[in-house]
């Protein structure tokens, strides 16, 4: 972003070079938050429309939580929280040779986390899911939310701790 | 072990003593668990390329809105400038009216609306509003012209240095540079000058040359002399002689030794030009020298 800075969002290059490091992961953030895949959906181009309406008052460096925070802003008005469904690559299966009991078993761990994601609070689910997903540094989430990198460190400490009480029926 | 060392673990920010204390715990297999699994995840499919174009449809109905409005707008823009420019010229056109100018060695006739005459002599200009004509009987005069006027309203003539007002009568006027001259033939004429009125009965005249006010009666004269193509002169100083020389020939006239203030009586023709220059030459004791369009006036000795 260091090299736009003297450029202008309201131009097109850079306002679809914009779109295209951003898009996907302010989907994700606001899927994570309400589990619907739709109104993520609907979010992103919201905040992208109010990010061209207003790109001259937009410095290229302040689009990124321009955009997180319409699209936020935007979500809780509108969107009822629903489960958040993910998908498992299923490529950890097929280069295993695992038993039948195995593969079982680790069918139903995944139940199981999917049941404790969805039971997280959402700031903690958020977070942890950008972190694992989109393999977002503490520092980048911590933009993001708009809180300090140790508020990001114990969500996503406390996180864990939830899930692994919710998995193991502590 | 520190805080949040959960979130230190993942981040491989833990020491290494706190690491292996960490992995020799009860939990450290289930989180470990948690961890593998959640690194299969994926998020659900996101088409940006698709969403980007969407995008940027909603961004051309959002700006087709705002160019539906313009075009209105710009034609009512248009629209307004171009009815005052029409109706500033209309006003313009009506008022200023009619312009008749003369060139050097030129002299021109104009009958008025009313049937009124004037005659432009050379290098003169009038303005009138035909349309206004029957409401006010104006003139704008700038050079030299005889007025024959038809009985009627006050009829004026408006010049840069007086204002000359008649019911119905012939008289001349002349304004040009340093001079303003009214000569009356018929009828009474009233002249203003810097704020004062003079009447001027048939056969007088007001003269103002330099700023100096001369008055004197004409002899027998019923019309200004350049209207059959004579210039007279009474007592003028000979620059002004030279000056309507130069309009009345088109020619362009220097001197060497003349004395230019020196007092002129006499005339000279407009139409023969070898006669002129002895007209003006014998009598004032100078001599000439004629070239193409160039006449010098001199004298063999300084006066």
């Amino acid at each position: 972003m260091s090299t736009e800075n003297t450029k202008n969002v309201c131009e097109d290059q850079v306002y679809a070079q914009v779109f295209k490091s951003h898009s996907k992961t302010v989907f994700n953030y606001i899927y994570y938050k309400f589990g619907n895949e739709e109104k993520a959906r609907d979010a992103v181009q919201e905040a992208f429309l109010k990010l061209w309406e207003n790109c001259a008052k937009v410095a290229p460096e302040k689009a990124k939580s321009y955009l997180y925070t319409v699209a936020n802003n935007l979500s809780l008005n509108v969107i009822k929280a629903e489960k958040v469904r993910l998908k498992y690559a299923d490529k950890a299966l097929k280069n295993t040779h695992e038993t039948p009991e195995f593969v079982l078993e680790e069918k139903e761990f995944k139940v199981k986390l999917d049941h404790a994601l969805n039971s997280l609070p959402e700031n903690q689910r958020t977070t942890f899911l950008l972190n694992r997903i989109d393999k977002k540094k503490y520092k980048e989430i911590a933009e993001i939310e708009g809180v300090s990198v140790k508020a990001i460190e114990k969500r996503m400490h406390l996180a864990l701790k939830t899930l692994r009480s919710k998995i193991d029926g502590i | 072990m520190q805080d949040n060392y959960l979130a230190k673990w993942l981040n491989n920010e833990l020491t290494e003593k706190e690491l292996a204390e960490f992995k020799t715990s009860s939990e450290y297999n289930s989180y470990q668990q948690i961890i593998d699994a959640a690194n299969t995840l994926e998020a659900p499919e996101f088409n940006s390329e698709e969403v980007f174009s969407g995008l940027k449809n909603r961004q051309l109905l959002t700006e087709t809105k705002v160019v539906q409005l313009q075009p209105f707008k710009k034609f009512m823009r248009v629209a307004a400038a171009a009815f005052i420019l029409l109706f500033a010229g209309y006003y313009y056109v009506n008022t200023l009216g009619e312009k008749v100018a003369t060139e050097y060695a030129q002299k021109q006739e104009i009958t008025l609306p009313d049937n009124s005459e004037v005659i432009l002599n050379a290098d003169s200009e009038i303005t009138y509003s035909k349309k206004n004509w029957s409401s006010e009987r104006k003139i704008n005069l700038n050079g030299e012209a005889y007025f024959k006027v038809a009985k009627g309203k006050k009829f004026s003539v408006e010049t840069d240095a007086g204002k000359v007002s008649v019911l119905g009568t012939q008289f001349h006027v002349e304004n040009r540079e340093n001079i303003f001259e009214v000569y009356c033939y018929e009828g009474l004429v009233s002249v203003s000058y810097e704020g004062k009125e003079t009447k001027l009965p048939a056969g007088s005249s007001f003269v103002v040359i330099d700023g100096n006010i001369i008055s004197y009666t004409l002899e027998t004269a019923s019309f200004p002399s350049w209207i059959k193509d004579e210039s007279s002169f009474k007592s003028m100083p000979f620059k002004f002689v030279l000056a309507e020389f130069e309009r009345q020939h088109n020619i362009e006239v220097a001197t060497e030794n003349v004395n230019l203030t020196k007092l002129f009586t006499g005339s000279f023709s407009n139409t023969n030009l070898d006669l002129a220059l002895k007209s003006i030459s014998i009598p004032s004791g100078i001599k000439f020298k004629l070239e193409d369009k160039k006449v010098l006036f001199y004298a063999e000795k300084a006066e």
